[in-house]
């Protein structure tokens, strides 16, 4: 009896993590597009996603979009309309702050490019949540659908027990994650835009000889990156109840996927989400939850300290 | 170096003196809690530049120390009844220690893989205090003999011991930045290879900073314990103590004594004052006016207001410098008159290197005598810097050995080898802009002298054997090309290095200003000392140099006499290419 | 075609070039010699963009060159094919192609132009889908010019395309580059170090030494000329 409860749990907690993990895949997949183009470590990602968890409720709930498209459709549409407002955001502030610190005369100085913007970006984080905190207020919200508390039942698979549940609010999300993951690694691989990203990525002096214009080609990766994030955080907010600070409890969730899958490697990020959403709840069954997103520190800590470059990572510090 | 520390302390206890006495002033129990927390921020701020404003390696996560050292004071007073008198002390231990610990894996990364590092520490120690129970911990209160467990119902009486906290901790930022400990750490942040080169064991004072300045945030984060009566994780180990650290120093000003200050003084009473009057209808104003500041600093003036101001006021007293004289060589440069001897000093034996596919360096031998110049030529991509590097220390050889003084080199750090007579300049010449020539070289002097004194008098004499001496006092950001270049050769020679490496030396400098620098270097070969100099002005090296070794795709193409070598075809092709001799015959 | 008249570049303290003066005639060859540092690699990257002169003019069929934004200036029809190569290491060669045909008047050439590279250099045919990267010296060499050339140029500049390359594949390079200005009737720019390939093709030829001109001349006078073989050997 033993056995099949452990079997159940275990089991639970694997498809838990991967629909939880997979939003992670999406949320690092936006900041690794950051880093990877730009080479910006960019602290205020966990803020742009909470931005994108309000969007999205403001959207869902000043549009009646759950009445007008259904409790499936609604919560996704609002997101990726929310995605779009995040989108002109990070033009805004690309243009206006970040390209100071960034850009390709700031790429050739050692890591004295690097501190202007971890720091500029830790600013913006800091006037992003607590403005958040006077605009929305402390109170959690979420985007609340019948579908937040139900599952889908895979089984019973061993007899009368044994049942796998899948909570639809956390399936929605994933299936729209990795929808959106994949178009992205399709835009980047395939259309020309993709391949300019790339191109300015892997080295900004050659590009500029090509005619890439660099600078507006890190303003569309930032950009996008924010984006990406943003839905994923509209995905979370149909499960998770959110506040103006939610941002820093999903900061070291996205580093560590970053970092696990590698900097550099786009899809090596996905991946790394994945990882830390499997590894978050398969602690569950051994920790206590308060240590849960201790255990993600410890992960993340052992990565950086044992192997910088993580599975995919090009190069450990690209000086 | 030391001179100025007595009127600085005593500047800093006028102004603190000062402050006490306004704040004697104040009724409002609130404002005197504010006025406590300015130096108690300060002093946070003052231990983050201890060790990220001078070294450069910016912690995130200083949070660790302040939130250790306040539940140090905290759970001692709550277990075991101790006086927080001895709980901050004890705390200041810990920090240390924590110092040690955080510091010992974390420095082997770079650049924003330790930031990140630094940044998960305290977000872990948060959740794990709040597994342990330790959601909210009050001190308890103690109606008898309160002062003996530094409980004051009037809070000036806080002000007083942060203000006296605060005199010692800038009392030690001010030793440490006139010593060889802030020098050190300067050099790291400027150039670390370079600090490695001239000797500067870089490990060694990362570990002591982060430990001084652990030691320093979990004090102060005890006595903000005391004051506020209650520790939570979030406020100690938060992302925001973390921030503040940052914030105050970078506004005030990164790497200067009242850098800190400044910025405390501005910031905590701007931000406080916000949160009091508009706290409850914006409740995030605190946290909006700090990220604020940071863009602007950021943006602005990245160094801070103290270094701007402290510029400006400078350039409207400048005197005006007296017009150098360009120093004419009086000596006549030529291997004729030196004298090499025939004794061997370093053997450079069968030294390979690839990196990924490309072999940068294969199976180079050759050998350096007593005294002499020695030319490393070559054309572009031949290998040469990174032979230097595999000479060095900075790079360990796939294969082979480089014999000093009878012993293997390889293996060792840069810093031990040049702790063993080895000197190094590099191509790209950072100077400290702020500081003048001397403080400059300083830091080559600090591995042959262990006095500061002495340092600086060595360092001197280095001035002085490349010309440099009367411009001992002048700001290094005002040097020309060719006395950056000379600056850099003094403080490579203030290590007293048998054996000088000097890494193209002349590149991009005039005729004059080589012949200015072919003259030095012959005069230091002539002292007696032993130097291998990597180049490509061909025509400077055919007379300076004793004996060329030719390097061409890595491997030694030709050595010996300078006429020799280049009249050997072969050298020719490397250079000019095949069809040179079929052309220039015809 | 080009002309750089008087161009002062410094970087920090340490100046560059200094008064230089260089012009490319339509459809001619012109070569650039020097010693290393002399300043060869500043004045493709003054004439590219990347950075700013303190004084001098560059122009371009006559338009003011500064006045224009590094990534514009491809547009009008000049490629540079960096130092050391600089392909996109992570991208295919034919997307590295792809890249290269980024002006507008380039894609409309696109497939005629890339037949006439894949004509040109064969290898680059046979390892089209392979990771830029992973090809050796010598092909990314041939890449790099393929690239500029996919950008249907009107001046090609070549920074030292020999460097790091074994002689046999230098030949090889070289009788290409001399195929392209003859039979496209493209101007070429070429800097090198190794004087002979680079003198022997071009029309002019200058020697450019601690960042100043310090010999100009056409090619038959420059080859015979004893003060070239003493810049770089200081004989």
């Amino acid at each position: 009896m033993d056995a099949l409860i452990l079997t159940e749990n275990v089991l639970q907690a694997l498809a838990a993590g991967i629909l939880v993990g997979s939003v992670y895949g999406l949320m690092c997949v936006g900041l690794g597009l950051i880093y990877g183009v730009m080479r910006v470590i960019n602290f205020a990602q966990g803020d742009f996603l909470m931005l994108g968890m309000y969007a999205a409720l403001y959207l869902f709930t000043g549009l009646g979009l759950g009445a007008a498209l259904g409790p499936y459709l609604g919560p996704a549409v609002a997101t990726v309309l929310g995605a779009a407002i995040l989108y002109v955001l990070g033009v805004v502030l690309h243009q206006t702050l970040l390209r100071r610190v960034t850009g390709i005369r700031v790429a050739g100085t050692e890591s004295e490019g690097h501190y202007p913007q971890l720091i500029l970006t830790l600013g913006i984080s800091l006037i992003l949540a607590n403005a958040g905190l006077i605009v929305f207020g402390s109170m959690p919200q979420s985007i609340r659908t019948p579908l937040s508390a139900s599952a889908w039942e895979i089984g019973p698979l061993v007899g009368q027990n044994l049942s796998v549940f899948l909570n639809k609010a956390r399936s929605i999300a994933f299936l729209v994650s990795v929808v959106v993951a994949l178009a992205l690694f399709l835009f980047i691989a395939r259309t020309r835009l993709g391949k300019t990203l790339r191109a300015a990525a892997d080295n900004p002096e050659a590009a500029t000889y090509m005619g890439i214009d660099v600078d507006a080609a890190y303003r569309v990766a930032f950009a996008i990156g924010v984006a990406l994030t943003a839905i994923a955080g509209g995905m979370v907010a149909t499960y998770y109840p959110f506040q103006p600070y939610v941002g820093l409890e999903f900061v070291i969730i996205m580093y560590a996927g970053v970092v696990l899958g590698g900097f550099g490697s786009i899809g090596g990020a996905f991946w790394g989400g994945l990882t830390i959403g499997l590894v978050q709840q398969l602690s569950t069954l051994v920790l206590p939850v308060q240590l849960q997103n201790a255990a993600i520190f410890v992960v993340f800590l052992v990565i950086v300290l044992v192997r910088p470059e993580g599975l995919f990572g090009r190069s450990a510090e690209r000086i | 170096m030391e001179r100025r520390i007595g009127r600085d302390l005593a500047i800093i206890v006028i102004a603190v003196m000062a402050y006490l006495a306004a704040s004697l002033l104040i009724d409002n129990q609130y404002y005197q809690l504010m006025l406590a927390l300015v130096p108690i921020w300060a002093i946070v701020g003052i231990s983050w530049n201890l060790f990220s404003g001078y070294s450069g390696m910016v912690s995130f996560g200083h949070a660790s120390f302040f939130g250790l050292g306040a539940y140090t004071v905290t759970l001692l007073m709550v277990k075991l009844d101790l006086s927080p008198w001895l709980g901050v002390p004890i705390g200041m231990g810990v920090g240390a220690l924590a110092g040690a610990l955080i510091g010992w894996p974390t420095f082997r990364l770079r650049g924003h893989y330790f930031a990140l590092a630094m940044l998960a520490y305290p977000l872990a120690l948060l959740y794990i205090f709040e597994w342990l129970g330790f959601q909210e911990v009050s001190l308890p209160m103690k109606r008898e003999s309160a002062a003996a467990y530094m409980q004051f119902k009037d809070q000036r009486y806080y002000v007083g011991i942060a203000l006296g906290m605060l005199v010692i901790a800038m009392a030690v930022a001010l030793r440490i930045e006139r010593s060889r400990f802030g020098l050190s750490l300067l050099a790291i942040k400027q150039n670390e290879p370079a600090a490695e080169a001239a000797g500067i064991n870089t490990l060694a004072w990362k570990m002591k900073a982060i430990m001084v300045s652990g030691a320093m945030c979990a004090a102060v984060g005890g006595l903000y314990a005391v004051v506020l009566l209650v520790v939570t994780p979030p406020s100690v180990f938060g992302l925001l103590t973390s921030a503040q650290a940052l914030i105050v120093t970078l506004f005030g000003g990164v790497a200067t004594v009242w850098g800190p200050v400044v910025g405390s003084a501005i910031l905590i009473p701007l931000a406080e004052i916000l949160h009091a009057e508009l706290g409850d209808k914006l409740p995030g104003i605190q946290g909006v006016v700090y990220g604020a500041a940071i863009v602007m600093v950021i943006l602005l003036a990245p160094e801070g207001v103290v270094p701007r101001v402290r510029d400006a006021w400078r350039r409207r007293h400048a005197r005006a410098e007296p017009a150098t004289k360009s120093a004419t060589p009086a000596t006549t440069v030529g291997s004729s008159s030196r004298t090499v001897g025939d004794r061997v000093v370093l053997k450079v034996e069968g030294v390979s290197r690839a990196f990924g596919g490309l072999q940068a360096v294969q199976d180079v031998s050759f050998e350096v005598r007593e005294g002499e110049v020695l030319g490393i030529i070559g054309p572009n991509g031949a290998g040469k810097t990174t032979l230097f590097n595999l000479m060095n220390g900075f790079i360990a050889p796939d294969a082979g050995r480089v014999v000093w003084a009878g012993e293997d080199l390889v293996g060792q750090r840069p810093n031990e080898i040049c702790r063993r007579g080895l000197g190094r300049t590099f191509q790209v010449v950072r100077p400290f802009p702020r500081m003048t020539v001397l403080q400059n070289v300083v830091v080559g002097a600090f591995v042959a002298e262990r006095d500061d004194e002495a340092a600086v008098a060595l360092a001197g004499e280095a001035l002085v054997r490349v010309g440099l001496g009367d411009r001992a006092q002048a700001p290094a950001a005002g040097l020309t090309n060719v006395e950056l270049r000379l600056m850099e050769l003094a403080r490579a020679l203030a290590s007293r290095p048998r054996l000088l490496m000097l890494d193209e030396t002349l590149a991009g400098l005039g005729s004059q200003e080589i012949e200015r620098m072919l003259g030095v270097i012959d005069a230091l070969a002539r002292s007696g000392i032993t130097v291998v100099i990597i180049e490509h002005t061909m025509q400077a090296m055919v007379r300076l140099a004793d004996r060329l070794v030719v390097l061409d795709h890595g491997r030694l193409l030709a050595a010996g006499q300078p006429e020799a070598v280049t009249r050997n075809p072969a050298v020719i092709e490397a250079y000019l290419g095949k069809r040179w001799m079929k052309h220039a015959q015809r | 075609m080009l002309s750089v008249e008087r161009l002062c570049v410094a970087y920090g303290g340490l100046r560059a070039l200094i008064d230089v003066s260089v012009e490319v005639g339509a459809g001619q060859f012109a070569a650039i010699v020097g010693p290393n540092g002399a300043g060869k690699t500043t004045l493709f990257k003054s004439i590219s963009g990347i950075v700013a002169p303190v004084s001098g003019a560059i122009r371009f069929d006559g338009q003011d060159l500064l006045a224009i934004a590094p990534a514009a200036r491809a547009q009008l029809g000049i490629a540079h094919v960096p130092e050391g190569r600089q392909v996109f290491k992570a991208l295919s060669v034919l997307e590295n192609l792809e890249m290269g045909a980024h002006p507008l008047r380039a894609r409309a050439l696109w497939a005629r132009n890339l037949e006439q590279i894949f004509a040109l250099f064969p290898v680059l045919a046979q390892r089209r889908s392979q990771l830029a990267g992973t090809l050796s010296g010598g092909e990314q060499q041939m890449l790099a010019i393929g690239r500029g050339l996919a950008s249907a140029p009107r001046l090609l500049m070549l920074d030292e395309p020999s460097m790091g390359l074994a002689p046999t594949i230098v030949d090889q390079i070289f009788e290409r580059i001399r195929g392209i200005h003859r039979e496209a009737g493209i101007a070429v720019l070429l800097v090198e170090q190794r004087v002979a390939e680079a003198l022997e093709s071009c029309d002019r030829g200058y020697v450019l030494e601690s960042g100043r001109v310090v010999l100009e001349g056409t090619h038959d006078t420059l080859i015979r000329d004893e003060r070239v073989k003493r810049a770089y050997l200081g004989m």
